[in-house]
């Protein structure tokens, strides 16, 4: 049986594997060291980070909830707690870097899935609290991990730096979290669900579905992987502090919504978002090789984001699929 | 005769797959009430669409008042005289009646600013077109549905259209509200407008309009003048088969009280009801609008809250507001809202038939082929957008939903409302069929011969109190109209 929904559906996804093809061809013709083994892996190891934060962030989107705009505090903060509770053994510090971001993320979800605040108004006050709370606790500072040989800070700061064989564990653990946040959003009773409350909050509620406990658990699906990036992003600046993780918010939400996850909700998969992910990983490396500035490149990822919001729509529109 | 206001000739439009209007040719008079009926999907609202100028790209020549037009936008439309009242209101609510009636012309006076006093007087005007007389200042927020219908007629006939299109305009208005609405029709229809009016209720067409069009498959089958035609005929001419006995007798196997109702009460909505739905029963509510019927129904399964009583089912408590539990339990509401809590239209057919049973095992293509066969879903394929798919097949879509979680009370609200005969037939025969199984169905239905023809029983709820019960042998159109209405013999409990 020929199944017009599923092609176009993988000639969604297909499509920013396109671009990301075109991009390689491009970048080709900017500079002959581009397409080397070398350079691909770095770009991965350039976008790990992002690649870590946009899987989360890809479900709080596709469960109706727009974007955790809180994204970046709570990268930061995850890291300066484990920068500070290095002195207690790396699992423990990475387990206290977790929770600090986990009660993040339970925030925003109890207030956004029970009062049902605007979730980018809500995130984007508690961005704003926690920047101020780790200024006046830190009183500004930078927090710094131990760096003698055999410390537990000297194993923090490895982990960004080690390999596991051939490649980075960074890619490596964003490889992981990809593949864990597929499984989740296509396979599971989870992901089915908030599909149903990203496509339609009150069919949701009249289906019988907790569509509370949904939202709470997709805003600590995108804190606990913001955790993990801020940790690793700790880990790379080796140090942690109220700063660090700037911009990965609208980075993020780009990469989710150029990988095809509607802003409206209920639609898109996390192989887009990895694809929207390695666009903007290529995207970058081809400016940096063309020597555009970090201020250029900005102009350019912006543009792409309001190109592709823009085509999206217009789609829709030509779809007659405004009937929701 | 007449002059006619509006011809059109072979207009088809085609989507994607379907030529959903296929050579349609239609003539309505100047003074006439034209009625275009038809079952769902058989392009009715298409045509309508075309006419309203939502299309670019429709084939065939439309006429307006003996001129050749092209209607390509709805500006164009209305440039033409036609405007259309629909079937959802368009109305702003938190906005003033003024406001929405001259919505995009509001007069001003200089630098822009808005003339209240000449927007009052236009306002009340329009208003008075079609008799009704509330303060322009007023919210939409602040008046009744009927009235907001009112409104939204008032600000399409302030346009000054020659041609009217009603699209199902007496669907959520109670029999007296109709009432008043036909002695408007046939007020406009005196000061010449011509009125296209879109139905699904025979007795209606009847009683308003001067001829009939009926639509099947995207093609016309005939028009006549009302008069020479009798129900049964348009009937066949809409199904083009042998319409036949609707209500089939079964065999009533009514087992022992499953689901006890015990003083139920939402202050404000209902007060102090109980009642027993027993296995294999098909329990009818009786009741006018704002009766507290919905809101009954709602409560009794855990959507909305309950001030005292509670709910057992086989004698287990249902937790009060705690809808997800009972819909595990095996208590399920089919809701009267389609579009908003019914399905999810972004998501596919499939999806919406598995929506409310995610949790639970089994082969789930295979259940998704039983209830697209069992239920006669017609879609080009179980991937596509439930909002695709037309009012009927939505329906059962929506029934499907609610049938995959097996369950053993279904609480059924206008279980068929604005749905061809076609589709209400499958959906009766899929609620008969449940209770046939020896699980319970509590119906809620202002589609008289539905009720009637459905319930074993039915209890009778009069502004939120529970004043009778009526038995199968007491029930018929007339009896349940009395008792909706507080007369009639009632057999009390």
């Amino acid at each position: 049986m020929t199944n017009p929904a599923r092609i176009t559906s993988a000639l969604e996804t297909a499509g920013i594997y396109i671009v990301a093809a075109v991009l390689i061809l491009l970048g080709t013709l900017v500079s002959s060291e581009f397409l080397t083994v070398a350079n691909l892996l770095s770009v991965l190891e350039a976008v790990a980070i992002l690649g870590m934060v946009a899987p989360g962030m890809a479900f709080v989107t596709y469960s109706g909830s727009l974007a955790d705009l809180s994204a970046p505090a709570t990268m930061a903060f995850s890291g300066i707690i484990a920068v500070a509770a290095l002195p207690f053994g790396l699992p423990l510090a990475l387990g206290a870097g977790i929770v600090a971001g986990l009660g993040i993320g339970a925030l925003n979800g109890l207030v956004v899935g029970r009062l049902r605040a605007n979730p980018i108004l809500w995130t984007l006050a508690v961005a704003f609290f926690m920047e101020g709370f780790m200024r006046f606790t830190w009183s500004n500072n930078q927090v710094y991990p131990d760096t003698e040989a055999g410390t537990s800070g000297a194993a923090f700061i490895a982990m960004f730096r080690v390999f596991v064989g051939p490649i980075p564990l960074i890619v490596m653990v964003m490889a992981a979290m990809f593949l864990s946040a597929h499984v989740v959003m296509a396979h599971t009773r989870f992901g089915k669900e908030s599909q149903l409350v990203g496509s339609s909050r009150a069919a949701a509620l009249a289906s019988g579905i907790r569509v509370e406990r949904l939202v709470f658990l997709n805003f600590l699906a995108a804190a606990f992987a913001a955790s993990v990036a801020g940790i690793f992003l700790a880990s790379l600046n080796k140090l942690g502090v109220f700063y660090l993780g700037q911009g990965y918010d609208f980075k993020a939400v780009t990469a989710v919504v150029i990988g095809g996850v509607m802003l409206s909700g209920g639609r898109g998969h996390i192989p887009g978002v990895f694809g929207g992910v390695l666009v903007i990983g290529l995207l970058t490396n081809i400016m940096q090789f063309m020597g555009l500035t970090s201020f250029r490149q900005n102009i350019v990822i912006g543009a792409v984001f309001i190109t592709v919001v823009g085509l999206q729509q217009l789609r829709l529109r030509l779809r007659g699929r405004d009937y929701a | 005769m007449n002059a006619e206001a509006l011809l059109l000739r072979g207009i088809s439009k085609r989507f994607p797959g379907t030529l959903a209007v296929d050579g349609v040719d239609l003539e309505v008079r100047v003074g006439e009430v034209h009625a275009l009926m038809g079952e769902n999907g058989a392009g009715k609202s298409t045509l309508m669409k075309t006419l309203t100028g939502c299309f670019d790209d429709y084939e065939g020549a439309i006429e307006v008042g003996g001129k050749k037009v092209s209607i390509h936008s709805p500006r164009e439309a209305k440039a033409q005289g036609i405007g259309m009242v629909y079937q959802e209101l368009s109305l702003a609510r938190p906005i003033s009646i003024a406001e929405n009636v001259l919505a995009g012309r509001l007069p001003s006076v200089r630098w822009g600013t808005v003339d209240w006093r000449a927007a009052l007087i236009e306002t009340r005007r329009c208003l008075g077109l079609v008799g009704l007389d509330v303060d322009p200042r007023k919210t939409v927020e602040e008046i009744s549905q009927h009235e907001a219908q009112l409104v939204e007629i008032a600000k399409v006939l302030g346009n000054q259209p020659c041609i009217l299109i009603l699209d199902e305009p007496t669907s959520a208005l109670s029999r007296e509200e109709v009432q008043r609405l036909f002695a408007i029709v046939k007020n406009l229809k005196r000061r010449g407008l011509a009125i296209i009016y879109i139905s699904h209720h025979l007795p209606e067409v009847f009683e308003v309009a001067d001829r009939v069009t009926v639509m099947r498959d995207g093609r016309k089958v005939g028009t006549h003048d009302v008069g020479e035609v009798t129900p049964e005929a348009l009937v066949q001419m809409m199904v083009g088969r042998k319409a036949g006995e609707f209500y089939t007798e079964r065999k009533r196997a009514i087992g022992k009280p499953f689901m006890c109702v015990e003083h139920l009460t939402r202050l404000g909505f209902f007060h102090d009801v109980s009642f027993a739905l027993r296995r294999g029963e098909i329990l009818g509510i009786v009741g006018l609008s704002g009766a507290g019927r919905s809101e009954l129904a709602r409560s009794t399964c855990g959507l909305d809250p309950v001030d005292y009583g509670r709910v057992t089912l086989d004698g287990e408590t249902v937790d009060p507001e705690n809808y997800p539990r009972a819909v595990s339990q095996g208590l399920v509401y089919l809701s009267e809202d389609r579009k908003e809590e019914g399905l999810f239209l972004r998501l596919s057919v499939k999806a919406n038939l598995l929506a409310a049973r995610i949790s639970r095992r089994g082969n789930e293509m295979s259940l998704v082929q039983r209830f697209i066969e069992e239920l006669d879903i017609v879609a080009s394929s179980t991937d596509v957008d439930a909002g695709t798919l037309s009012g009927g097949n939505q329906q059962k879509v929506l029934l499907g939903k609610w049938l995959a979680t097996d369950p053993e009370v279904l609480i059924l609200d206008e279980p068929s409302r604005g749905v061809d005969v076609n589709a209400k037939r499958r959906i009766h025969r899929a609620v008969m069929a449940l209770a046939d199984r020896g699980k319970a169905v509590l119906l809620i239905s202002s589609d008289l011969p539905e009720l009637v023809g459905l319930s074993d029983r039915a209890i009778v709820l009069r502004n939120g109190h529970l004043i009778g019960e009526m038995r199968a042998e007491e029930l018929s159109e007339e009896s349940v109209l009395l008792a909706a209405n507080g007369h009639g013999a009632l057999s009390h409990d």
